[in-house]
């Protein structure tokens, strides 16, 4: 039965539960009478004219209307128009000190395997200053051609260059797709390629593939802090853009002895006025240790936020590799600086191990640690959420179990 | 100086989960909070408005109930809060969003310029970080994400120096206004709001503004002007727990199962680890 109101129309209703506050329906509905309440769509049922709109975009399957959908299901659309003149798959490599990015060698890998259910080609897009050995490392790495813009005015990252050099290379080649890693220049500099280029970008996907269907580029990511993953499409706009995170994709083989073509294009110049970069200062392995790449994170929780303690924990850091990171309420107390946080509001790691001391898990932290290989907890409370999901928990205190690993690992490294 | 600071009306992420069984979304007891790196990007605009003269304007696209968004920052001494509230903008992706903000802040330009966009480096539901770029590229500002610190700021002069964290370090960097900042977490502290400015921000008028209000394209607008769709949402791969060491409450013991345990399972892991340090 559906609910009817008091003028009898049968009329739709949303289950709140099921609403992902997407707004669509708001969008769709020609009587304006869906509206946004505690982030959950709801119907004014006196005013709703019962046409089932707002069923037939939800995506979700929220909307209770039982009458048959007017609209035909669509059949996976076409691509219409100048889509069909895109091609192939692109790659943007960034240069980090004078080396392809490592995250660019990952995304060739993957798009080599897209390109196979496509039946198309992989193109790199390389920008920067003498860079032409690391066009040769990436037809090496699988691309079928490189597209090169090779002048002392990329030499630095200004977005408004590189944006412009970007979406005109775009422009020539007509990719289909165009793939970027996540890096603090590829989150930058794709969402003012998707701006000039009026289309589409999904961030930071760790899930890529092709719809067998429609051919569309079905992106998958994370979203409202890793609670919830959400596959995206970009139907209608060329090329379908998204960012990737590092160490999310599988490095490929490199194979010297491939062939592949390398064009050089005409950079031409942003016309304007530019910032200047007066100073480039390293990251410097004391201060700012990059706890996203190390492969061993040792993670001070609230349970083990004491000065004295650091070193111990360093040291067991040390002798696996790795470096300390810790959780926000370590932070806050001063203890560690925010560029060591591991969470929502901090940075996303995905070590081959994690060890987690007096951490007890919180689902701000546990989003930011999703990717890690082994999760290793070491915590009094049993009943710590971190020691729920890890795959070796320790029950005990720390100052008493941590040296005893120390020697354990001592005596393995001996070996 | 003028700055106008974007803010987003977020669900308290943490709170949000889906229920692996049906698939749909678990909201009961879900807040809705001002994105925490936007309360930085306001802290940081009143800051500078307090040191070189000038005012804040705040914006905010979203539903009426983001009014309280809005006045948090009005509370922190954000002079004037704009709210965009419209049908027309519903369903709007990344693209349609830094559009109608775009042309939000030409419209305010055009009474007051604007010398200084900051944007939250990112919102914690969406986590894309797109809108700032999208921003600052419409605009034709100078764009300055992840910034660490602002060196200085010389309004005689028009331009603005600044330090912002790269891949591979931080770079400090000086260009013209207008531009637009996106900030770090760590750039300011959100300051106690105090009392007056508590009841101030209950009291002062949160301006509406629809499309018609902006001198918008209503084909870039919400739904019509978003290139991307959600084609489906699913619960995230579950980790489930392994093996709990308790020694049988002997803590040492405890340390020994386990590293006994780990050896036999990880040998490849441990191999991988003490190879990768050693070379």
């Amino acid at each position: 039965m559906m609910p009817k109101n008091s003028k009898g129309k049968e009329v739709a209703e949303i289950i709140p539960d099921k609403c992902i506050g997407c707004q669509l329906c708001v969008a769709e509905c020609p009587v304006g009478v869906i509206n946004m309440v505690n982030g959950v769509a709801k119907i004014d049922a006196e005013g709703c004219i019962g046409c089932g709109k707002c069923r037939d975009v939800c995506p979700v399957e929220s909307v209770l209307f039982e009458k048959p959908s007017k609209k035909k299901p669509a059949a996976p659309k076409p691509v219409s128009g100048p889509a069909e003149k895109y091609s192939g798959i692109a790659v943007f490599i960034e240069v980090q000190n004078s080396h392809g990015a490592e995250v660019a060698w990952e995304l060739i890998g993957k798009a080599r395997e897209l390109a196979g259910k496509l039946d198309t080609r992989v193109f790199g897009f390389l920008l920067g200053a003498g860079v032409k050995p690391i066009a040769d490392e990436a037809i090496a790495y699988g691309c079928d051609a490189v597209y090169m813009m090779d002048t002392d005015s990329l030499r630095q990252y200004l977005p408004k260059v590189y944006g412009k050099a970007l979406a005109d290379m775009c422009d020539y080649v007509k990719p289909e797709i165009l793939l970027l890693g996540a890096t603090h220049l590829g989150r930058d500099l794709s969402s003012v390629v998707s701006t000039i280029l009026q289309t589409g970008l999904t961030a930071d996907c760790t899930g890529l593939d092709i719809d067998p269907a429609s051919h569309l580029l079905m992106m998958t990511r994370p979203t409202f802090g890793g609670n919830i993953m959400a596959t995206i499409l970009c139907r209608d706009h060329r090329p379908q853009m998204s960012t990737v995170r590092p160490k999310v994709m599988k490095m490929p083989v490199k194979d010297a002895t491939r062939k592949g073509e390398i064009n050089t294009l005409d950079f031409k110049p942003y016309v304007g006025d530019l910032p200047r970069i007066l100073e480039f200062i390293p990251k410097t392995l004391e201060g700012g240790a990059d706890i996203t790449h190390a492969p061993v994170l040792v993670v001070v929780g609230k349970g083990a936020c004491d000065s004295r303690a650091l070193p111990l924990l360093e040291e067991l850091a040390g002798m696996l590799g790795g470096t300390i990171a810790c959780s926000r309420a370590v932070v806050e107390t001063g203890l560690l600086p925010y560029t060591r946080q591991v969470g929502q509001t901090g940075k996303t790691v995905a070590p081959k191990i994690y060890i987690g001391v007096g951490v007890s898990g919180a689902v701000q932290h546990l989003a930011g640690i999703q990717g890690s290989q082994k999760i290793i907890a070491i915590n009094t409370d049993r009943n710590a959420p971190l020691v729920q999901i890890a795959d070796y928990a320790i029950i005990g205190d720390y100052q008493q179990i941590v040296p005893e690993l120390i020697k354990g690992f001592k005596s393995i490294i001996k070996k | 100086m003028h700055i106008v600071c974007c803010v987003k009306q977020v669900p308290d992420t943490a709170q949000v989960k889906i229920d692996p069984e049906t698939n749909t979304l678990i909201r009961s007891g879900v807040e809705s909070i001002c994105n925490p790196y936007d309360l930085v990007a306001v802290e940081v605009g009143v800051q500078l408005a307090e040191k070189h003269g000038g005012k804040v304007t705040v914006i905010s696209m979203g539903p009426p109930q983001a009014d309280s968004a809005l006045r948090d920052c009005l509370s922190l001494g954000a002079t004037e809060a704009i709210l965009l509230s419209d049908r027309a903008f519903a369903g709007a992706d990344t693209l349609a969003t830094s559009y109608t903000l775009a042309t939000t802040i030409s419209k305010i330009s055009s009474v007051e310029p604007v010398d200084l966009v900051i944007c939250g480096k990112q919102a914690i539901d969406g986590d894309t970080a797109q809108t700032g770029p999208g921003i600052a590229t419409r605009l034709g500002f100078n764009q300055f994400t992840y910034v660490a610190e602002i060196i200085n700021v010389d309004s005689a002069n028009g331009t603005i120096k600044i330090r912002r964290e790269t891949e591979t370090g931080s770079e400090i960097i000086e260009g013209k206004m207008p531009a637009l900042l996106t900030v770090e977490l760590e750039l300011a502290a959100p300051r106690y709001a105090s009392l007056p400015h508590l009841v101030r921000a209950l009291r002062e008028d949160v301006k509406v503004w629809g499309a018609a209000n902006i001198d918008s394209a209503p084909e870039r607008l919400g739904l019509k002007g978003s290139p991307t769709s959600v084609k489906v949402i699913f619960a995230p791969p579950v980790r489930k727990g392994g093996t709990v060491f308790d020694g049988g409450g002997d803590q040492v013991k405890a340390a020994g199962d386990f590293l006994k345990n780990f050896l036999e399972k990880e040998p490849a892991l441990l191999k991988e680890i003490f190879t990768d340090h050693k070379g």
